[in-house]
């Protein structure tokens, strides 16, 4: 990658003793689709706030094609921001809101009506110019907060959980309208969001956030396939933790554990931090998707079928080890066999949908 | 970002000029009036050439000033009473009750609140002289509780409409006969209520003036009606003594009420 | 229940007010003679003139000394504004007349203001501060401020902060934010806080009587002395029909234009 389009270095940002932001560095590329995805209180709206100019970070710098925009005030940093909270002007028309950033730019009359045009047509509200906000859903609000936000064509859009107030039906047909709009506009997005599954279908990238830092930035299916913390492993996808008695490490990155009962796994691929060998305080995820019921009685670790549910075409069942810890285990129906809840089985995993975590 | 305070920059600096000055201008009569209270210039010169206690003393031992503090007591009092008795019984109604013409009643209630008092002083002037209530104890705890009664009532009502009735109905299926009921469980959740329109109510007609000075007659007047005819004549330290005693009063009030609200909340 | 508050109203408040009216129509004979004579003596209307002005000027000053103050209060955290809103109601709640007697000594050509701005050379004779138009509108302004800042307040607090944060990101700078976001988004409050200003200081009495001297009566002033030293009680009732009208006129469009909301005029 040559020079990024924006850069966010060793930000930081203390409220009072308390860091939100505890040095979170971050390249994005220009008209890339980027997420941060973390729990509530994990520093990535703080983040996001920053690069608006709505919080002065502690320290570190955002810059937006090789020159720093911290001394810039919000007003003139040109960038677009969607918040969390509806925030169009209430007092204003959806027309007249469009038309405020370019009115305050000092636009002239027509190419405001015209740009005001295109922004509706963008966001599929051709003809709810002269509305009130207050005569529109809550998702034609976010719409209209939207358009507003483009009209003048910033380098950068920020999004704050701009659906998070809106139901599971509408949030999905708004995704796919922002995802329409990103490719049709090519801008950059910042995209802040708690929601894995939202984080997932919009972005080209994800960032991870966990208590003020950035534990892994990578595609969706980077995330999942090659977590490298306990934390992305169970943020991103469905995962168990099992306990792990010893490992042995063994070359290209893999390792054999033994797990408390005995059992002993080969092949599992462990992340560089775990690289010594370890006889406690390490932990073996499992992705439920990975295991499967051994078609032989003799091999795999040995569980009881504590439940044992039909979802359609895939059955869940909830497993419990010799040594009392519970997992999941997630498989097509038409594999389950004659398993039933309240037997003992044995069960093994495919070796790429585990990995080693040092706790 | 004129609205997030730590963004808000220089404009905060302006902001608090402003507001401080504000207070000043606020605060200064009132600290003013106190320290000329204790001024020992009889032509209120300030800063006063000395300190002294005797228009305090004058105050005291001047019965006109005695006599006319107990009348504004009584008369308070007694306004106060009636004025909760009665935003008690028109509350239940408005609130509970099940009959045409409750917004209306409501209405009328507050009416008063927004007449000029002085149309309904002079009214109540001419009413008085008619029927001989004019300069009698009995005419001022009427005028004054027409006066009150509007904040009583809107205070009442306010805190029974939050409360709810079926707490009060349990307790008469438990086997209260209701008038207990309501005594015993309803008022005492309403009682901040009831208290502040207690004070309300007291303050009001403690302060009132402009009634008062139609009202009264030379063997009864009330603390207001007293300063308001000396400051007619002059402005003498002894009424910045008799003022700063009534600010006294209104800070001891207003505590008691704030006083009030924090146990409540807790 | 109801009744006895119903009684007293109808009684002692409906029935003494309509019969003051009444008066305007029927004495000394009927027909709208006292109205006529109203509108046609210069005396008469330069009152109704003045009042209208005062009204007007106090509404506009204290509207602009409001506005920063009530901002603050509602971006402020805590505990500065608890302090801010404990001057603005003890200032509230002290007795008119301890006030309104503060501003006479200190606005007195004697007076700690005169003799300052004389100290620091600003002037070289004493302002006439008081028994004047000037006099009664420091008063008015320093009585009304508290009913313009309270509800002003809480319709800035209403206002989503995010909004204005949306308004600069948008690109729009302070100014623009105030005059195009937040100025129109409070303009309601402001709006309503001021109505009501402006209709409580058409029938005030006590201050502009104090602080006005006996050249600058206002339409109160007006009536009580018609009704009280005159005895032209036709003339009186005319003059505060006209004031109970005008009064109740702006309430009720208050409450059309922005709920109700009242408050207590003395």
């Amino acid at each position: 990658m040559s020079q990024p389009f924006l850069l966010i270095q060793d930000l930081r940002k203390l409220f009072g003793e308390v860091a939100a932001v505890d040095g979170v560095s971050l390249q994005v590329r220009k008209g890339e689709f980027l997420s941060f995805l973390g729990p509530s209180g994990s520093g990535k709206s703080t983040t996001l706030y920053a690069v608006a100019g709505l919080y002065n970070p502690t320290s570190g710098d955002v810059m937006l094609d090789g020159r720093s925009i911290l001394g810039t005030p919000p007003h003139r940093r040109n960038i677009g921001m969607v918040f969390q909270r509806y925030t169009l002007f209430p007092h204003l028309k959806v027309a007249e809101n469009i038309a405020f950033p370019l009115r305050v730019r000092g636009w002239t009359t027509t190419d405001i009506a015209r740009r005001v045009e295109e922004m509706l047509a963008l966001v599929r509200l051709e003809g709810y110019g002269s509305r009130m906000p207050a005569q529109l859903s809550g998702g034609q609000q976010q719409r209209v907060a939207l358009g507003r936000a483009l009209a003048y064509d910033p380098p950068v859009l920020l999004m704050d959980e701009p659906l998070s107030a809106l139901d599971k039906k509408l949030r999905d047909e708004i995704q796919v309208e922002i995802r329409r709009i990103h490719q049709t506009t090519g801008v950059t997005i910042l995209y802040v969001t708690h929601d894995q599954e939202e984080a997932l279908r919009l972005s080209d990238r994800i960032a991870v956030f966990n208590h003020g830092r950035i534990e892994q930035v990578g595609t969706g299916r980077e995330l999942y396939a090659n977590p490298a913390t306990r934390f992305v492993a169970g943020f991103v996808g469905d995962s168990n933790f099992l306990m792990v008695s010893s490992v042995i490490a063994g070359p290209g990155g893999r390792a054999a554990v033994t797990l408390p009962d005995g059992s002993a796994f080969q092949d599992i691929p462990f992340h560089a931090s775990s690289r010594e060998t370890t006889t406690g305080g390490a932990e073996l995820m499992v992705r439920p998707q990975a295991v499967r019921f051994s078609p032989g009685a003799q091999a795999g670790l040995p569980v009881k079928i504590k439940d044992l549910t039909f979802l359609g075409d895939t059955v869940s069942a909830l497993l419990t080890t010799q040594w009392g810890q519970e997992f999941w285990l997630r498989m097509p129906a038409q594999e389950v066999g004659s398993h039933a809840a309240g037997q003992d089985a044995r069960v093994t995993w495919n070796a790429d949908g585990c990995h080693l975590f040092q706790t | 970002m004129l609205l997030t305070y730590d963004r808000m920059g220089g404009l905060k600096v302006v902001l608090w000029v402003i507001a401080v000055a504000v207070c000043i201008f606020l605060l200064v009569p009132i600290i003013f009036i106190i320290a000329l209270s204790f001024g020992s210039s009889k032509w209120l010169a300030f800063p006063p050439p000395a300190w002294t206690l005797r228009w305090y003393q004058d105050l005291a031992t001047d019965p006109r000033w005695l006599t006319a503090a107990f009348t504004s007591l009584k008369i308070g009092l007694l306004v106060t009473i009636c004025s909760v008795l009665l935003g008690v019984t028109a509350s239940l109604a408005v609130i509970r009750g099940r009959f045409p013409g409750r917004q209306f009643l409501r209405g009328l209630f507050l009416t008063p609140m927004v007449l000029p008092v002085v149309v309904f002083a002079v009214a109540t002037y001419l009413l008085f002289l008619r029927v001989g209530l004019g300069g009698t104890l009995i005419g001022f705890v009427i005028a004054h509780t027409v006066l009150a009664f509007p904040f009583a009532f809107i205070t009442i009502s306010t805190s029974l409409e939050s409360f709810d009735k079926s707490i009060e109905d349990a307790a008469v299926l438990c086997g209260a006969p209701p008038i207990v009921a309501f005594l015993k469980i309803t008022v005492p959740s309403i009682r901040l209520g009831l208290l502040s329109a207690a004070l309300f109510s007291f303050l009001i007609s403690w302060d009132e003036v402009v009634v008062a000075i139609f009202m009264a007659s030379p063997e009864l007047q009330t603390l207001p009606v007293l300063i308001w005819a000396a400051l007619r004549q002059e402005l003498s330290p002894t009424i910045a003594a008799a003022s700063s005693i009534l600010v006294l009063i209104t800070l001891v009030l207003m505590m008691i009420i704030a006083a009030l609200r924090r146990r409540l909340a807790e | 229940m109801a009744l006895p508050a119903l009684l007293l109203m109808v009684i002692f408040f409906i029935l003494p007010v309509a019969a003051l009216l009444l008066r305007s129509v029927t004495e000394p004979e009927p027909g709208l003679q006292n109205y006529r004579e109203l509108f046609a003596t210069s005396t008469y209307t330069r009152i109704f003139l003045n009042t209208f002005l005062v009204a007007g000027i106090t509404t506009v000053v204290t509207l602009v000394i409001a506005y920063p103050v009530a901002w603050l209060l509602a971006v402020l955290p805590g505990r500065k504004a608890m302090i801010i809103f404990a001057i603005i109601l003890l200032s509230m709640w002290t007795n008119l007349l301890a006030r309104t007697y503060a501003w006479m000594v200190l606005l007195q050509r004697t007076g700690v203001i005169n003799k300052t701005l004389m100290h620091w050379g600003l002037i070289s004779e004493p302002l006439p501060l008081v028994n004047n138009l000037t006099g009664i509108i420091i008063g008015m302004v320093y009585i009304m401020l508290p009913f313009i800042i309270l509800p002003l307040h809480s319709a800035i607090r209403s206002i989503d902060p995010a909004i204005l944060q949306a308004a600069s990101l948008c690109g729009a700078g302070r100014w623009q934010s105030f005059r195009r976001v937040l100025l129109p988004l409070s303009a309601s409050g402001a709006a309503a806080g001021a109505l009501m200003v402006f209709v409580m200081s058409l029938g005030y009495f006590v201050t502009p009587a104090l602080l006005g001297g006996a050249n600058n009566m206002m339409l109160a002033g007006m009536i009580a002395q018609l009704i009280q030293s005159l005895l032209n009680w036709g003339l009186g009732g005319a003059a505060a029909f006209i004031l109970l009208v005008v009064t109740l006129g702006l309430y009720g469009l208050q409450i059309r234009l922005f709920g109700n909301a009242l408050a207590g005029g003395r």
